[in-house]
């Protein structure tokens, strides 16, 4: 499950006050995947450069899958969800630095 | 035999007939539905005939619901007495058994099947002690079928077969349901065969197509003019294996709209049935046809 | 006299009071799961109380007006925004030819109606304008909305001054934690004693894949049946029956697993047994609960769901009364 921001800082080698951080929060409640097949690679690694763009997780709800964007160009640090997890709306599943 | 009955919230009446399948217990379920049906009381929303029980929808506020249990039980007595046989329809249905469109929907989700070597034929064939596939749609095919129930989907008809309990076909349904059946796909789930009216979802075994359909909310076919459901609980069914060249004269010909079925009027005697199944369905219309 | 459907939404379809009359044939009622949010969105505009609306899930349409006419969004809140700005929801809204509007996804609930004056105009199939995608029936096309579609508008006789609102007593209210009504019985007699005791005892979580035919809950304990002979024709799964018709409400439970409540698109019938029926009163509640939502269900007798039944119809009477008076 998510970890609080502020203990989750601590291990980022990202933070510069030149940079800014966002959460990219879940638009959707249901269930988060970080690949589209089971037997799939992820979208995204972390710690991989993401484009606004860039397709970073998707949330199945009501047997349809909702492919989820980054939203800021940059570095996408870490993933909060584990795959498969239960998300609910507005609830934060990555950080991205730009 | 008593009928064992449960209220399904304040909305519904449950009524189980039998807990185990048989042509009389369907038929008890259709005689009581088909009073009901007649008699149009006011706060009665549905009437559902299923294989061997109904259930009713009402309106409490119209007809309580104790009041709605004491007229079925009513029903209940007087049906016993009553001569047991319908005016029903006889619709000849045509199959390619072992067609290539379910035989790869088959192969996709050969993972959820019992024995993913076989193919459904195969697997049902051995099942019931049949030597060869064809051994297995002769029998399927030789006898007639009653329709015991209507639904899950729209217009999908559940049919057991018109021969004794020793006699009947009986295949596990998949492990676990496929994600997708071809439309008019003919199905088979425990002693169930079933015509799968819409695509989609399923579990029972896939042994052929038909060109007919059989649910429509267009209705752009003759014999579906005045339903777009084709099935009702009680006709009787006949499968008539045809090959490809029938199945793509079929296809063509409900393309242009010039489809047709061959459909019998027939008075269904369920005690002349269970005295004589088989010589039963050779007096049905076009039984001297069949196996 | 027409909106066109810039974007769906997850799924947005046409419903209104429902069909009867066809279950025997496989044909469910359908019709809008908040049937309570979706008369007060009619009656707050004016028009008949059971005109078609849009039934919006979770994630709202963006629609483009292509009339001047009026609005109104009960049910989930789901906030409307024209032409970006921000609307309230359960009030009279304009809107004029050439706008769009769009929501911000349901912060709680599920379920928003957009009534609008007029009503959507789509055929009656059946006696109803509702939507059943499984049977390709009714509807806009017998499903969904997709983009690029345009609806038609009927004739409005809605009459209802832009800015009227929803008394805050009349909505739906959306708990966080909800407990629904059950009637015990249909085939409850196969689970054992503790089984069919627990089923009550224990919080169970609305699962992703939940839509409108039926709701899947999880995080509870198996339950377990009684042992027995396989009837004949039942299969051979203890959780099987004969197929048999599924009432609307009904709790279902393949394989003792993940009991499953069908909505009002149902599957009309199929071979689980069903441990009890979800009372009239309270089916309405099911359809606002979004995926993992707690819920727990508590056991009531006949008596107890017609008097549930009665406090629904008197709240429609109230709105009815504040509405059209």
């Amino acid at each position: 499950m998510s970890k609080p921001l502020a203990e989750a800082d601590h291990n980022t080698p990202f933070k510069d006050k030149h940079m800014t951080e966002h959460l990219i929060l879940a638009p959707l409640p249901g269930t988060f995947y970080r690949r589209p097949a089971p037997d799939a690679a992820p979208y995204v690694e972390e710690g991989n450069l993401v484009a606004a763009d860039t397709v970073i997780a998707c949330i199945e709800v009501m047997k349809q899958f909702n492919e989820m964007t980054a939203e800021h160009g940059g570095r996408l640090l870490a993933f909060l969800l584990a795959d498969g997890d239960a998300v609910d709306i507005g609830q934060p599943v990555a950080r991205v630095v730009t | 035999m008593s009928i064992r009955y449960s209220f399904g919230g304040d909305e519904f009446l449950f009524a189980e007939v039998s807990e185990s399948m048989s042509l009389t217990a369907c038929f008890t379920s259709m005689a009581i539905t088909g009073l009901l049906r007649q008699q149009q009381w006011p706060g009665i929303v549905e009437i559902c005939p299923a294989n061997a029980s109904f259930q009713l929808r009402f309106d409490p506020d119209i007809l309580p619901a104790a009041q709605l249990l004491q007229l079925v039980q009513e029903l209940e007595q007087a049906v016993q007495d009553s001569p047991q046989t319908l005016d029903t329809r006889l619709v000849e249905i045509p199959v390619w058994y072992d067609d290539p469109w379910t035989l790869e929907v088959g192969a996709r989700f050969r993972e959820r099947h019992q024995d993913p070597q076989s193919t459904d034929l195969q697997y049902a064939a051995r099942c019931n002690g049949f030597d060869s596939v064809d051994a297995f749609i002769a029998a399927h095919s030789g006898a007639p079928w009653f329709v015991s129930m209507v639904g899950f989907v729209a217009g999908l008809p559940f049919m057991y077969q018109m021969v004794e309990r020793d006699r009947q076909l009986q295949v596990p349904k998949y492990l676990s349901p496929r994600t997708a059946t071809p439309r008019q796909t003919i199905g088979h789930g425990g002693c169930f065969a079933c015509i799968y009216s819409v695509a989609g979802a399923g579990g029972y075994q896939m042994f052929g197509i038909t060109p007919a359909p059989i649910y429509d909310p267009q209705q752009s076919l003759p014999y579906l003019a005045d339903s777009m459901v084709l099935f009702r609980p009680g006709d009787i069914v006949r499968f008539k294996p045809i090959d490809q060249q029938q199945y793509q004269a079929a296809v063509q010909a409900v393309a242009e709209g010039s489809f047709q079925l061959d459909i019998f009027p027939v008075r269904f005697s369920l005690p002349d049935f269970l005295a004589n199944p088989q010589a039963y369905n050779l007096s049905l219309p076009g039984g001297h046809h069949a196996h | 006299m027409h909106i066109k459907v810039i974007k769906p939404g997850l799924a947005t379809s046409v419903q209104d009071a429902g069909r009867n009359g066809h279950y025997h044939l496989g044909i469910p009622p359908s019709g809008a799961l908040d049937q309570y949010s979706f008369r007060a969105a009619n009656l707050l505009l004016g028009n008949p109380e059971t005109t078609a609306v849009l039934e919006c899930t979770l994630l709202g349409p963006q629609l483009q007006f292509g009339v001047d006419c009026r609005i109104a969004v009960c049910g989930a809140d789901m906030l409307p925004l024209i032409n970006g700005q921000p609307q309230a929801t359960h009030q009279v809204l304009s809107i004029a030819a050439g706008d769009m509007l769009d929501f911000r996804p349901a912060t709680a609930g599920v379920r928003a109606y957009l009534a609008v004056s007029g009503g959507i105009d789509v055929p009656e199939v059946l006696g109803s304008r509702s939507t059943y995608t499984l049977g390709t029936l009714g509807g806009y096309q017998g499903r969904c909305l997709q983009a690029g579609d345009m609806l038609m508008l009927g004739r409005s006789t809605a009459e209802a001054p832009a800015g009227r609102s929803l008394p805050p007593a009349l909505r739906r209210p959306l708990p966080r934690q909800a407990t629904v009504r059950v009637l015990p019985g249909l085939y409850d007699h196969r689970l054992t004693a503790q089984s069919a005791e627990r089923f009550y005892q224990e919080t169970w979580t609305v699962a992703s894949e939940s839509d409108r035919i039926g709701y899947r809950l999880k995080g509870g304990s198996p339950l377990q049946f009684r042992p027995r002979e396989a009837p004949f024709g039942a299969g051979a799964d203890p959780s099987n029956i004969v197929d048999a018709g599924y009432p609307v409400g009904s709790i279902q439970i393949p394989a003792g697993k993940e009991p499953i409540i069908l909505l009002r698109d149902a599957v009309s019938g199929g071979g689980y047994a069903m441990l009890g029926t979800v009372i009239s009163a309270d089916l309405d509640v099911v359809g606002q609960l979004p995926p993992n939502q707690r819920l727990a269900f508590s056991a009531v007798d006949m008596a107890e769901a017609l008097q549930a039944r009665q406090q629904g119809q008197a709240a429609l009477e109230r709105l009815r009364a504040a509405l059209q008076g």
